[in-house]
């Protein structure tokens, strides 16, 4: 069975939903998306890449968080540490050799689990995405509605957890950028930034680049 | 295409790749941009989100900072303003 399949996986703090493609034997991807706004702009394009990535024979999966996606927890009660937590349950569940593939700022949730590598997309700093969420939230003058950041109320604890946060660089790593980016990757790809577009599509030739990225760099780490 | 400064030519061609991968508009389109051209106000895809975002990347791209408070409606007045603001910094 290797189609898209809905599913759920439970972690300490409840249970949440999940996509599963491709085969569930074998090495397996967790796909993170960026958190907030820019989750919306990339569930497509990464979904193309996963759906690409089943076609090389690999299977993924596309968790939620708890607050995020379909996830029971509000948005205003969503916590970086409990994300990091339920990621590690379900790396720890998944008992496979268990692949990173995060994007921007879901590049700060795999830091605890244990995985056999991760594969970053144009990973994004905690301090960054605040200050994106700040200069969104001026743009939209509302800087005198509190917690409101860019039509995301959140909770003070979180921003003082993503103030400090960094994505994880430990054991087998790999960060691929776009051409554009001028920061230190190992691979860059042509393409545009469709999280910083109001109305990003998919790019399905890039999509397919990157999976077949992502592919070749779990071949060399199981080889 | 029209180079608005001297010696600013690499960040002209940054600024319109910007304000066409983030807008989403054609490279035909934006290479019509002219110093003149209307941008705030005059490009319904150059929203306020938008242009958190046009900021933001062009500080990815050309290894720069932008204050807050240097954010005002004269540098995305037009095409040229824009240049004029992101060349003031990056060739510092």
């Amino acid at each position: 069975m290797t189609g898209l399949r809905f599913d759920t996986y439970d972690w300490n703090g409840g249970c949440e939903a999940m996509l599963r493609f491709g085969p569930e034997s074998g090495p397996i991807v967790i796909a993170a998306l960026p958190l907030f706004e820019e989750a919306n702009r990339t569930r497509q394009f990464t979904c193309t890449i996963l759906r690409a990535l089943a076609d090389h024979g690999i299977g993924s999966i596309l968790p939620d968080f708890p607050g995020t996606g379909e996830s029971l927890v509000a948005t205003v009660d969503a916590k970086l540490s409990e994300q990091r937590r339920a990621y590690s349950e379900l790396t720890q569940q998944l008992g496979a050799h268990s692949y990173a593939f995060s994007i921007r700022s879901g590049a700060l949730l795999d830091t605890d689990a244990d995985l056999t590598g991760r594969w970053h997309l144009a990973p994004q700093t905690g301090a960054d995405l605040i200050r994106d969420l700040e200069r969104t939230r001026a743009a939209a003058g509302k800087s005198d509605r509190g917690d409101e950041y860019a039509g995301n109320r959140l909770f003070p604890e979180m921003l003082a957890e993503l103030r400090d946060a960094v994505p994880c660089q430990d054991g087998r790593y790999r960060v691929v950028r776009l051409g554009t980016d001028p920061r230190a990757a190992h691979a860059t790809y042509a393409g545009s930034p469709l999280w910083r577009r109001s109305e990003p599509g998919s790019d399905i030739a890039l999509a397919q680049q990157l999976a077949a990225d992502i592919a070749h760099w779990i071949a060399s780490c199981e080889g | 295409m029209l180079v608005i400064f001297e010696g600013t030519s690499q960040v002209e061609t940054t600024v319109r790749a910007v304000l066409s991968d983030i807008l989403g508009l054609s490279a035909d389109r934006v290479a019509t941009f002219t110093a003149d051209t209307p941008l705030f106000g005059a490009l319904p895809e150059l929203d306020s989100m938008a242009v958190a975002s046009v900021l933001t990347e062009l500080e990815d791209r050309l290894g720069i900072l932008i204050e807050d408070d240097e954010i005002d409606g004269e540098m995305l007045e037009t095409f040229g303003a824009l240049v004029q603001f992101a060349a003031g910094k990056a060739l510092v």
